[in-house]
């Protein structure tokens, strides 16, 4: 508002000039210029100035070093307002008297803060011209201008021209610019191999190989490429890449205040299944933003266990801090959906607007806002009669143990009753039975009393009892062993009057006591009579079977307790609930600098504005609304970001080699065109990912040896233009079930609840492994998977000597090893046979002579005493140790 | 040359920004295998004062005015409820609460430590007590999350991770970066999280300490020490055959080296946590227990060229005393006191100290109200906390909380401003110390953090 700012100056410095002719007081010039402006440049420029602007060290979006920066102010907006110390949070920040204290530093001597106090009480009179910061709108229009936000080109291909024979040939057009010569293609067995791995994360067998290499048809790639996408092994070698994304895990990081998801695999296995079911792209967006909304969704398990991507999400310890639990809970949901789908870092319009990419902090909170309020939940995967079912059958249960609590509960009570009503009686049989070891079990007899609760008296009245019984007992304790009988009779009634007073509790307990009932006091003695394991009338449900039940009450209990059991087994199984994310968020004000305490504008719920997201922003706005915008064929980003991704799977480095950054900071991609291309022809067939693997696959480009080259090294080590193939090392998935694979130890049992890796003797295929985000497991930390708590695009790939230690020492290897060498053993009769056959399985190949020289040499070592392993175990071992079983080229 | 180096030259470039470009830059030109491993020593951005960092977390947050924060006037208004002693912590606490110990007078510098640490005391001019500590909430997790890892959410690296990332270690026969804890601190493995850096920068967590036992899978069951050789020769001698077809890629050997070395590290770091092999005197000197022997080893490690040991006083949140907190602290002190100075002084004597950085503090203080009467709650207005040896100026107190202790007033230092001036003392200006991560380069202090100057030698 600086129209307004401007006039407001004005008068203020007529009224200076006023004050300025009357000239009782150090001229405001002076002031400011010997109190003021060395305070300023000393203690604030560093960090509040155009210099520290340039220096990029700029905090708080304000500017000290003109007047009109402290009078647009930073970003929670004037930072003087003059004449109004009070008002003006400079001098609040001086102060040290709330959030902001300034200079960090330490605070400023009294003396300069009643100065600065001064000069603003004075108008704060400043004659420094300049520039306030300019605020720096986001252009919008210059925005979508970016390579990304343009809608991906059709590139035109020859006629008869197949997408694999077009992949080659934008590929090879790269080769051309850079200088860069073409490697051979690789063998038909390293293919196998390549092929293999890549779509289901296991070696192929000796037989698929033999299969492979001796079927000379023009169609044989194909044919192996499309038996490897209807393995149902493909989804889980392909769904755990979604996974990474997902970051999906089972449990939360925090010790507190947090529960574990028990049905976290279905959300696991929904991706798996997708991936096998070839699912279109867009609704696998859909049906985990929004399947709860989308109509035509399909049966539960598809429409809801995708949610998982949310429901599963972080879930901060909040207790004090609350709101910025909260807020940072939102910046998780926001961060995986968009860097995950669009490849934006939305995150970081959080605290401000974007500084590279064209999102202004209001986008961020519009989207933040479907978010906002919103629960993780569960919801059921079965339909609602049967849940209604369950749930009556355990309400059911519940009656029938209510009925059975209450009964018993009932005889306690009159058994007390009577009891209490005796309570001198009591008192007197106790006191002999202290002083004059008289047998309880005669005295209760003759007296009329029960034993159970003579017994309990006796105990009661120990003396050792006295400090801490009722003080309706003062006199009853102080009683000597020779009071008189009148005197002790006396004592006992009063007791029991007093008793009389009180209604007596429930039967069972304390929390069946009314609060207050019989006020603080009453409370007391209720607690010490009835309800205390060790009070005197205290009779818990199995004493009063054991003690208070005639023949027919028992009877009648034992048939309560069948009808439990009857209950209980009509209970059908727990229905199976997903763990969701429900409701569409209520809009939001921004946070000024990402903190809750300091609210912005409010601004309505919606998508990125830069993706034509302004015209629909309400209140109404839904997920599934959110849904559709991401799922948008006309949305640039969505359709290029996963077919990068998968390049990127297939070939170790994505066209765009930032996958989940596709803005001004990521990379540019390395071949544009060939990006653009294969997005409009993805969209064209259905985003099918399955149909994207062929194409990719059967091209020239992805069958390349990985063989070196020094010349192409020279220009292009990282084989970033695709001259050759890459070797890869397989990840800890691929590694581990290949591994057992190989051993003929792994079980191919598929879905269904996750195991644990600490169990060495464990043969499932690792995807169906826990993810913990408490704790990594550690064979799955040393192996470089991801930390699940934020989204990731790629794996680190690091070779650290702990890995070597699991491929040395762990019992799961030397279990491996032990199976590998009974099945290589089973395999052949000789030595050298067994070596052939071990190579088969492991490499593919048969041993080269040098190879057969080794193995036979150590086989030959004799065994040492003290070792548990065999030298065909430990061969075997080695085997599976090597660089050849963890490299695939 | 190098085809595929473990890390790409271009990748290493890219990921650690401006900053780290530089401090990396020798380890990442150098085409050769060892350029590939991640925890190569990587030369600091400036003459490091400290090489070794050493942080004793009294998990659960320590009393200041019961410790290193002497308050006079909390025994003058004992019982009373003065303006400003209403400071909004964890729970509700009531009227001020008078230390229940004495504070003596102690070294050169005549700085007043609490009775219940005198050997902690004798070492009072070695020591700089920074009383002007605040973080950001008081609650446990958040706490921890903030003191190690700059973050109140389990989403940022730690410091020890940090560090080994800008400087790698000394090492290559060690974890880098060790956490010693019996059992687990509250929110547990995230306080020594590698988060979004690479997994080889991760602390390497050990619970027990018995030497066979203390990395995983250090121990091969099956074999002995000869025939494991044996059976390693000859996959060298595979992993040889294999690598000649493959031109010398660099990957390759890489992973044929780390073979080696993790067979080295099979008795070498057995060795370096095997604390039976000091002499009785010096066993003597620690005292018993896990703390102690945690200390001991903590000294072994640095002494072995490891960059990090943070050892937590034990599970749990052991100095929670939200109750009888006079008995509790006493009883916690008597085993910390006693290692914590037999540490100093065994790094002093052996030269150590003064390329060593020793921290002693909690995630946050205690207030100088009661709760219930006998206990203190969490206070995150204002703590203590202590450093010593690498580049740190002894015998000196830095900062002051008001006259109850509750709140930090004077040269006030955040965590944010400490874990600066830490990476500072080892040579990381903490501001280019940065990972190119989710579009933004990261660090570790994030938007914030000062040096603390006036504490440096």
């Amino acid at each position: 508002m600086p129209s307004l700012r401007e006039p407001l100056t004005g008068i203020l410095l007529l009224v200076l000039c006023a004050s300025l002719s009357a000239a009782d007081d150090a001229r405001p010039a002076e002031f400011f210029e010997s109190k003021i402006r060395p305070v300023l440049i000393e203690q604030c420029y560093k960090c509040h100035s155009e210099a520290s602007v340039k220096a990029g060290k700029l905090r708080g979006g304000l500017k000290l070093d003109t007047r009109a920066g402290w009078q647009s102010g930073g970003d929670s907006g004037p930072a003087i307002i003059a004449s109004k110390p009070d008002e003006s949070p400079l001098l609040k920040s001086l102060r040290y008297d709330g959030d902001v204290q300034m200079p960090p530093g330490g605070k400023l001597p009294a003396a300069v803060i009643a100065d600065f106090e001064k000069w603003i009480r004075d108008g704060a009179f400043d004659p420094r011209h300049g520039e306030a910061l300019a605020k720096t709108g986001i252009d919008l229009e210059k925005g979508r201008q970016f390579w990304s936000l343009q809608p991906p080109k059709p590139h035109a291909v020859p006629e008869r021209a197949s997408v694999s024979q077009a992949i080659d040939a934008l590929v090879q057009a790269k080769w051309g610019e850079k200088g860069l010569i073409s490697s051979q293609l690789a063998e038909k067995r390293t293919l196998v191999r390549r092929f293999t791995f890549d779509l289901i994360g296991l070696p192929p067998t000796p037989q698929e190989v033999d299969a492979f290499v001796n079927d000379t048809s023009a169609d044989a790639t194909t044919k192996l490429i499309d038996r490897l996408l209807a393995s149902p092994a493909y989804g889980e070698r392909w769904g755990r890449y979604w996974l990474d994304v997902a970051r999906y895990a089972g449990d939360q990081a925090h010790t507190f205040g947090t529960k574990p998801k028990a049905n976290a695999y279905l959300y696991r296995d929904w991706v798996i299944k997708a991936f096998n079911d070839d699912m279109p792209y867009d609704r696998f967006v859909r049906l985990q933003v929004a399947g709860d909304l989308v109509p035509d969704a399909g049966d539960l398990f598809t429409k809801l266990a995708g949610l998982g991507l949310m429901g599963l999400g972080a879930d901060y310890y909040k207790n004090t801090a609350r709101e910025q639990a909260i807020a940072e809970e939102l910046d998780d949901r926001v961060d995986t959906l968009t860097r995950g789908f669009l490849g934006l870092t939305v995150a970081c319009a959080r605290c401000h607007d974007h500084k590279f990419d064209p999102i202004p902090t209001e986008d961020y909170y519009a989207i933040a806002g479907i978010y906002n309020g919103t629960n993780l939940t569960t919801a059921p995967l079965v339909p609602p009669a049967e849940v209604n079912a369950f749930e009556r059958a355990r309400q059911a249960v519940k009656a029938a143990e209510g009925r059975a609590d209450t009964f018993l509960s009932d005889a306690g009570k009159i058994a007390v009753q009577s009891a209490t009503s005796l309570t001198a009686k009591y008192l007197l049989a106790a006191r002999e039975v202290r002083l004059s070891k008289a047998a309880a079990k005669a005295l209760a007899k003759q007296r009329g009393l029960d034993r159970y609760f003579l017994d309990r008296w006796v105990k009661f009245l120990d003396p050792a009892n006295a400090a801490k019984a009722p003080a309706a007992f003062k006199d009853w304790f102080a009683l000597k062993a020779t009071a008189q009988a009148t005197e002790v009779r006396a004592a006992a009634e009063s007791i029991q009057t007093k008793l009389a007073a009180i209604q007596i509790p429930d039967a069972g307990g304390p929390k069946k006591v009314k609060k207050n009932g019989n006020g603080p006091s009453g409370d007391a003695i209720v607690k010490a009579m009835f309800q205390d394991k060790d009070a005197p009338f205290y009779v818990s449900p199995p004493e009063v079977e054991r003690h208070f039940l005639d023949g027919d009450a028992g009877q009648k209990l034992a048939a309560m307790r069948a009808e439990i059991e009857i209950a209980k087994k009509a209970v059908p199984a727990t229905p199976l609930a997903a763990h969701v994310l429900a409701g569409s968020g209520r809009g939001m004000n921004v946070y000024i600098r990402g903190n809750p305490a300091t609210k912005g504008g409010a601004v309505p719920k919606g998508f990125l504005r830069v993706l034509g997201g302004s015209d629909r922003r309400s209140a109404d706005y839904t997920r599934l609304d959110l849904a559709n915008a991401i799922a948008s064929p006309e949305n640039p980003l969505t359709n290029r970001v996963i077919v990068n991704r998968v390049w990127a799977w297939h070939f170790g480095r994505g066209i765009v080699n930032t996958p989940s950054n596709f803005g001004a900071l990521g990379e540019r991609p390395s071949h544009p065109e060939l990006l653009d291309y294969l997005t409009v022809e993805f969209v064209k067939n259905g985003s099918s990912l399955k149909w994207l693997h062929r194409q990719i696959l059967a091209s020239k480009t992805y069958q390349l040896a990985a063989r070196e080259d020094a010349a192409n090294d020279a220009k292009d080590a990282a084989n970033q233009f695709l001259w050759r193939g890459s070797r890869k090392r397989l990840d800890v998935e691929a590694w581990r079930d290949s591994l057992l694979f190989v051993s003929g130890t792994l079980d191919a049992k598929t879905g269904g609840p996750a195991f644990d890796l600490k169990d060495a003797d464990a043969t499932r295929r690792t995807v169906y492994a826990r993810v913990s985000r408490h704790e990594l497991d550690g064979l799955l930390r040393i192996f470089d998977f991801l930390d699940a708590n934020v989204t990731a695009d790629k794996r680190n790939v690091t070779t650290v000597p702990q890995q070597q230690l699991f491929a040395l020492n762990s019992e799961f290897m030397v279990n491996q090893a032990k199976a590998f060498a009974g099945r290589v053993e089973r395999l052949g009769t000789t030595d050298a046979e067994r070596i052939a056959a071990a190579y088969g399985l492991a490499y593919n190949r048969p041993p080269g002579r040098r190879e057969v020289e080794m193995a036979e040499q150590f086989l030959k070592l004799p065994k040492k005493p003290g070792d548990n392993l065999t030298r065909w175990q430990q061969y075997a071992q080695a085997l599976l140790a090597s660089n050849e079983f963890l490299y695939v080229d | 040359m190098p085809t595929l180096p473990v890390f790409s030259r271009r990748e290493m470039l890219s990921r650690t920004g401006t900053g780290l470009g530089m401090l990396g830059l020798a380890g990442v030109l150098a085409p050769t295998a060892a350029a590939a491993n991640p925890l190569a020593p990587k030369p600091p951005h400036f003459q490091a004062k400290a090489k070794h960092v050493i942080h004793l977390f009294m998990n659960g947050g320590p009393s200041q005015v019961d410790t290193f924060d002497p308050k006079p006037a909390l025994t003058k208004y004992h019982g009373q409820q003065p303006p400003g002693t209403d400071l909004k912590t964890e729970r509700k606490t009531g009227s001020l609460y008078k230390s229940p110990f004495k504070f003596n007078k102690c070294g050169q510098s005549g700085i007043e430590v609490s009775e219940i640490f005198p050997e902690v005391g004798r070492c009072i001019d070695d020591i700089c007590v920074i009383r002007g500590m605040h973080t950001d909430i008081p609650n446990h997790e958040p706490g921890l999350l903030l003191m190690t890892c700059g973050n109140t959410q389990p989403i940022r690296p730690s410091m020890g991770s940090w560090l080994l990332y800008g400087l790698g270690s000394e090492n290559q026969n060690m974890p880098g970066f060790v956490v010693l804890c019996p059992g687990k601190p509250v929110v547990g493995p995230a306080l020594w999280s590698n988060s979004f850096l690479p997994g080889a920068y991760q602390g390497c967590h050990i619970a027990n300490l018995d030497p066979r036992q203390v990395i995983d899978h250090i121990r091969n069951k099956h074999l002995s020490a000869d025939t494991q050789r044996e059976q390693l020769d000859l996959l060298n001698g595979l992993n040889k055959l294999h690598l000649d077809r493959r031109s010398g890629d660099d990957q390759l050997d890489a992973r044929i080296q780390s073979l080696e070395m993790a067979f080295r590290m099979q008795t070498e770091a057995t060795d370096a946590f095997d604390v039976g092999r000091e002499p009785v005197k010096v066993r003597e000197e620690y005292g018993k227990g896990y703390f102690a022997d945690a200390c001991l080893t903590a000294r072994r490690l640095v002494e072995r060229g490891v960059r990090t040991v943070q050892v937590f006083y034990g599970s749990g949140q052991p100095w929670d005393d939200h109750g009888e907190i006079e008995k509790g602290h006493r009883n916690k002190a008597k085993d910390a006191d006693k290692a914590v100075a037999a540490l100093l002084r065994d790094l002093k004597r052996s030269g150590l100290l003064g390329e060593t950085l020793v921290l002693w503090g909690g995630e946050f203080g205690r207030t100088p109200t009661s709760e219930g009467g006998s206990g203190r709650d969490h206070n995150h207005h204002g703590f203590s906390v202590w450093l010593a040896g690498g580049g740190i100026k002894g015998g000196m107190t830095w900062g002051n909380t008001d006259e109850f202790g509750f709140k930090a007033v004077e040269n006030k230092v955040h965590v944010h401003d400490l874990h600066a001036t830490i990476l500072h003392l080892m040579g990381i200006d903490h501001e280019k110390l940065t990972y190119r991560y989710s579009g933004r380069d990261f660090r570790l202090t994030d938007v914030h953090g000062t040096v603390t100057k006036g504490i440096l030698a």
